[in-house]
């Protein structure tokens, strides 16, 4: 590549700090705070969340149980849901890490516009407020996806979870085009689109996914709303309304949005895993475009979750195709990490203990996919446990174990202090363990006859489901080591320093935590980051952070 | 890893899901092959990716005299193997394709000398229509063996709150399609194993959905002849008389608890579930009158539960939807006697 | 906030424009997705139903959306000559320019008040029937954009006269006639599949 002679384009324009404690810890502009404020909400709803899951199980734990009364074990379950998706994986992954860390990666000093990042922040507790509190008026029942015409019945809660997803939406919409116009506009001088680190890579195209397909969900909300309230006919089948309305436009929205779940995990992955095998990322173009083919194919194939609704045929047809091929570029992914491992110096520290426990969970998760992608497959498998198990395995296995690998990886940058290692790898054995022993026997016992959302089952399947609830009780439990640690790190923490783990990419070339506006000089970028052993790529960066070396 | 997978794809072969649920219908067979496919060949991926994490986390772990500077292999890509491993998962998915495709017109394509039925979903009761049968059967669907069936599949529309979706699977079938209101879809499938199979509802369709359950009888001509007949005769003399006075309370506890409960409590009036509390039904003085207005005594309840109530105050499915025999009424009668204090 | 005087150089105004109009194109990308979501839901239905429009419904009239549609094409045009005029330093020209755009924009919005008000009168309501709900969603999500952008071009407007825009830095009028031109085109959609398409 030919040498580009590169500069600063503009000149530098620093605001003073803020001095009150409520502009620096309540309405701040800073992505740093926000991003800290965003990951102790989505905390907060992670556990209210949980907690149901817990309740539901111990609901399941025997047929016949009566540990839930059947309206509040459906309540559960659908506020469940729609927490984990909205006020948990959602926010956490867009505007906690990609917050965090993606202005730092790209050389900025904060995000294109910082008034709207507080703004789109502070949509979101009174979202989560509504969520919760619509236990009060009579929770939604009817899952997550809230299908009309059962959704129009219901008490007047699903109105209030109409509004909570609502203002969710808003939210993420504000943050996708916040972000987009942050990657495209704000990288530091001299990084190319193919010297981005792979993080801003998946978290531009969570933007695009999060601006594009969150508005045909707010206006599908808005369309349940108005119906509800104004009786308004769009789903009432028994007005000439049609159900299968809503699910098209719920799913065109809902089906990116599992990418939107996924692809900055899959970001976080591709960081991680070069840093702990001391080698550059294997095939960084094929990562790279991959994750643009995945955002692009998610808007092409929402009625996959529809061939039991009475599509016709020849609209199945295209949909089972093109399902299957996003596959392809997923398996490419997934090689293209296990490469990196091939003729690394790997160190096994808790970050990549997680990585690996994402593939391996997520390879399986991508597999049960394609069951379900093939039409007549999916016919007997559609609205049975063997789903459950499926949007587990991506989601859990998926998201949340490359959740909890970023939190091991970016807690020192983010906080100045390490996680204690023996702490986080006794959680990674205990999650993953129970982690699959509880969804794992989903899979046979939806293929053998279990349907989803149920109360009370067959007692046949009574000690597959004893099994499950109690490994779901041990999964609920190694969550509290991680809380353990987390807090322990507060007083008993190592100093991190400004690089503990040796990696290359910008939001390590400044100290831990990173002060207000981050660069004192914009760096200079030469290349792509992850050539391990070569000199680092920057220019005007304080020579002290230059030696990339771990600690350990 | 070689042998692992193959030691799996052997597994899959030899313990198919066929052998845990059975294959009571043509397309079953073919369904189950396609997942045996897709098994077989996940089977090699998941073992190769694991085995070669697990594998290159040992074989190139830093060892201690590793210096603290040292780094891996500094290559960044390898085109032959890239292209490798998008062609041959790309070729696996096209062959999945089209082996889905061929299975599919199962379901669509209307066969030959196919008998015509209706099914209709109910809140939260499976509806059946015969050809040549006035009345509808609810919950326990006959079919004789080896005949071609056409189900047009659909939900109830008669009232706004009793339309909503739910689904009509046969996991023995391998058959499921949502019953929407608003859309008849019609589905195939020809049942070859003698048995009785459970129908189960799969899509959320409000309180009773956990309990929403049919059977399907799979019988031989003969015995599906005999069964039509007695249909035939019963909607004729319209359905056996209720003698009220001679139930069972016990019996009727028992009932109460497994199918009224869904919607009603043993319990005052006003701790309504999806109907009023029961115990004081036949000696309440705030609501002296039945929904249907009449006073509250025996023979009118058992009406009730005979005849099903619709109306403005909400349904009740009467006793073909409920499942119960007039027998049933009459415990439950009893039952229900017994309640106030 | 501390409210800090700023002055922008420049090249700081110039990123500064840049990144406003980008993120302001990613916001109408976003509203255009809801209109579609609901023209969607509209095309759908009237795919799925028997007859169009359903039994007893009198459909809104063509020859006064025309009219009313002349009006807002009308001020897209008047829109163009004011920023035009602008560009060109024309403070007055540009003055009238954008009344007429204002009064045009408000224009169209009684005609669809008188509109709705004949509908009503002929109990073609919102609640009353398929075509009633996508008909007044769509018109009226359109007509709430153009009430915000008649808003939006009073503001502008007024900021223009108090001196908020100079001949190099307007990026506020650059907005408010992006989204003018933008409610105009949703309207060439809305009225072809609502009005023209019988």
């Amino acid at each position: 590549m030919a040498v580009v002679e590169v500069s600063h384009a503009t000149s530098e324009h620093i605001h003073p700090p803020p001095e009150t404690f409520v502009q620096k810890y309540v309405f701040s502009f800073d992505h740093k705070v926000i991003a800290v404020q965003y990951f102790i909400t989505t905390g907060l709803f992670f556990v209210l969340a949980g907690l149901l899951a817990e309740l539901m199980r111990a609901q399941l734990a025997g047929p016949n149980n009566h540990v839930l009364s059947v309206t509040m074990y459906n309540q559960a379950y659908s506020v469940h849901g729609s927490a984990m998706v909205w006020l948990v994986i959602i926010p956490v992954l867009t505007g906690a890490f990609g917050n965090l860390i993606m202005p730092l990666q790209i050389g900025a000093r904060d995000v294109a516009f910082p008034w709207l990042n507080m703004f789109s922040f502070w949509l979101f507790p009174p979202a989560g407020i509504l969520l919760f509190g619509s236990f009060l008026l009579g929770a939604p029942e009817a899952g997550w996806t809230e299908y009309p015409p059962i959704s129009l019945q219901e008490p007047a809660g699903t109105s209030m979870w109409c509004a909570a997803i609502f203002l969710v939406g808003v939210s993420s919409t504000i943050t996708g085009l916040n972000f987009l116009v942050t990657i495209i506009k704000m990288r530091a001088p001299g990084m190319t689109w193919t010297r981005m680190p792979l993080f801003v890579w998946a978290t531009a195209v969570t933007a695009f996914l999060s601006f594009i397909a969150t508005a045909n969900l707010s206006a599908a909300l808005l369309a349940l709303f108005i119906e509800r309230t104004f009786n308004v006919p769009y789903y009432d089948p028994s007005r000439g309304g049609s159900p299968v309305v809503w699910q098209h436009v719920f799913w065109f929205y809902s089906h990116p949005a599992v990418y939107i779940m996924v692809l900055p995990a899959f970001g976080i992955i591709s960081e991680i895993i070069p840093t702990f095998a001391r080698r550059p990322i294997f095939g960084y173009k094929a990562i790279a475009y991959s994750s643009t083919a995945i955002g692009l194919m998610s808007f092409m194939v929402w009625a996959h979750h529809m061939f039991t609704s009475g599509l016709a045929q020849w609209v199945q047809l295209p949909f089972m195709i093109l399902t299957m091929a996003i596959a392809v570029p997923t398996g490419v992914k997934i090689f293209s990490w296990v490469a990196t491992l091939w003729a690394g110096k790997i160190r096994l520290a808790s970050p990549l203990l997680f990585v690996l426990g994402f593939l391996s969970t997520f390879t399986f998760g991508g597999i049960t996919g394609i069951f379900l992608a093939s039409v007549p497959a999916d016919i007997h498998e559609h609205a049975t446990y063997f789903v459950v198990a499926h949007l587990h395995y991506v989601l859990f296995g998926g998201s949340i174990f490359g959740i909890f690998a970023g939190l091991y990886y970016w807690w020192p940058k983010m906080t100045g202090r390490m996680l204690d290692e023996r702490l986080a790898k006794l959680h990674f054995w205990t999650m993953f363990v129970s982690f699959n022993a509880t969804f794992l026997p989903m899979h046979w016992i939806g293929l053998f006859g279990m349907p989803r959302r149920v109360a009370t089952y067959d007692p046949v399947y009574g000690g597959t489901n004893l099994f499950i609830s109690i490994s779901a009780f041990v999964l609920g439990a190694s969550m509290l080591i991680f809380a353990y640690n987390a807090l322990r790190s507060a007083k008993h923490g190592e100093l991190a320093g400004p690089n503990p783990w040796g990696a290359r990419t910008l939001e390590w070339m400044i100290p831990s935590p990173p002060p207000y506006y981050n660069f004192d000089r914009i760096p200079i970028v030469l290349a792509a980051p992850y050539d391990y052993g070569q000199p680092l790529p920057y220019r005007d960066v304080a020579p002290e952070y230059l030696a990339a070396v771990p600690r350990f | 890893m070689g042998i692992i997978s193959a030691l799996g794809m052997w597994g899959v072969v030899v313990f198919p899901i066929e052998n845990y649920l059975k294959e009571a219908a043509q397309q079953a067979a073919d369904i189950d092959w396609l997942f045996r496919f897709m098994a077989f060949f996940s089977v090699p991926i998941l073992v190769y990716v694991n085995g070669f994490i697990i594998y290159f986390v040992i074989r190139y772990r830093t060892r201690p005299s590793d210096s603290i500077q040292a780094t891996g292999s500094p290559i960044h890509d390898h085109s032959a193997l890239e292209t490798w491993w998008t062609i041959i998962p790309a070729a696996l998915m096209l062959a999945l394709g089209l082996l889905s495709y061929k299975v599919l017109p199962e379901y669509y394509g209307a066969q030959a000398a196919a008998v015509t039925m209706e099914a209709i979903g109910h809140k939260w009761d499976f509806e059946f229509r015969y050809p040549g049968l006035a009345q509808s059967v609810y919950n326990d669907l006959y079919l004789p063996i080896d005949v071609p069936v056409t189900m047009d599949i659909t939900s109830s529309e008669a009232q706004a709150d009793d339309a909503v979706i739910h689904s009509f699977w046969v996991p023995e079938f391998r058959i499921k399609q949502d019953m929407v209101p608003g859309m008849v879809v019609p589905i195939h499938f020809t049942p070859n194993r003698l048995g009785t199979y459970r129908i189960i509802c799969t899509e959320f369709c409000g309180i009773g959905h956990s309990r929403m359950w049919g059977s399907v009888h799979v019988v031989s001509q003969a015995d599906f002849n005999t069964w039509f007949a007695t249909q035939q005769k019963q909607s004729a003399n319209g359905g056996p008389k209720v003698n009220v006075a001679s139930g069972d309370a016990g019996a009727g506890q028992a009932l109460f608890q497994q199918k009224c409960s869904v919607c009603h409590n043993a319990a005052p009036f006003d701790q309504r579930k999806v109907g009023p509390g029961l115990a004081d039904l036949f000696d309440d003085p705030q609501h002296p009158a039945l929904v249907d207005g009449k006073k509250a005594d025996p023979a009118d309840v058992a009406e009730i539960l005979e005849k099903g109530y619709t109306g403005s105050m909400g349904s009740m499915p009467n006793m073909q939807a409920n499942g119960i025999s007039s027998t049933d009424i009459a415990n439950l009668v009893a039952y229900l006697k017994t309640l106030h204090k | 906030m501390a409210s800090h005087a700023v002055t922008l150089n420049d090249a700081q105004y110039e990123e500064q424009r840049d990144h406003r109009l980008l993120g302001f194109l990613f916001f109408l990308i976003s509203d255009c997705i809801i209109f579609s979501s609901f023209i969607f839901t509209y095309l759908y239905l009237r795919s799925a139903a028997p007859v169009w429009p359903p039994p007893g419904v009198t459909p809104a009239d063509l020859y006064m959306a025309g009219v009313n549609s002349i009006v807002l094409f009308g001020s897209g045009a008047t829109m163009h000559f004011a920023m035009e005029s602008f560009k060109h330093d024309k403070h007055l020209r540009f003055y009238w320019w954008m009344m007429a755009t204002i009064l045009l924009g408000s224009m169209f919005l009684g005609g669809q008040a008188i509109e709705y008000t004949n509908l009503i009168h002929e109990n073609t309501l919102w609640t009353t029937s398929i075509y009633g709900s996508s008909f007044f969603s769509l018109t009226g999500l359109h007509g709430f954009h153009v009430f915000i952008g008649v808003c939006f071009l009073v503001v502008v407007l007024n900021q223009t006269l108090s001196g908020t825009y100079t001949k190099t830095r307007y990026f506020g009028l650059t907005a408010a006639s992006l989204y003018w031109h933008f409610v105009d085109v949703i309207w060439v959609a809305l009225f072809s599949i609502l009005y023209v398409w019988r």
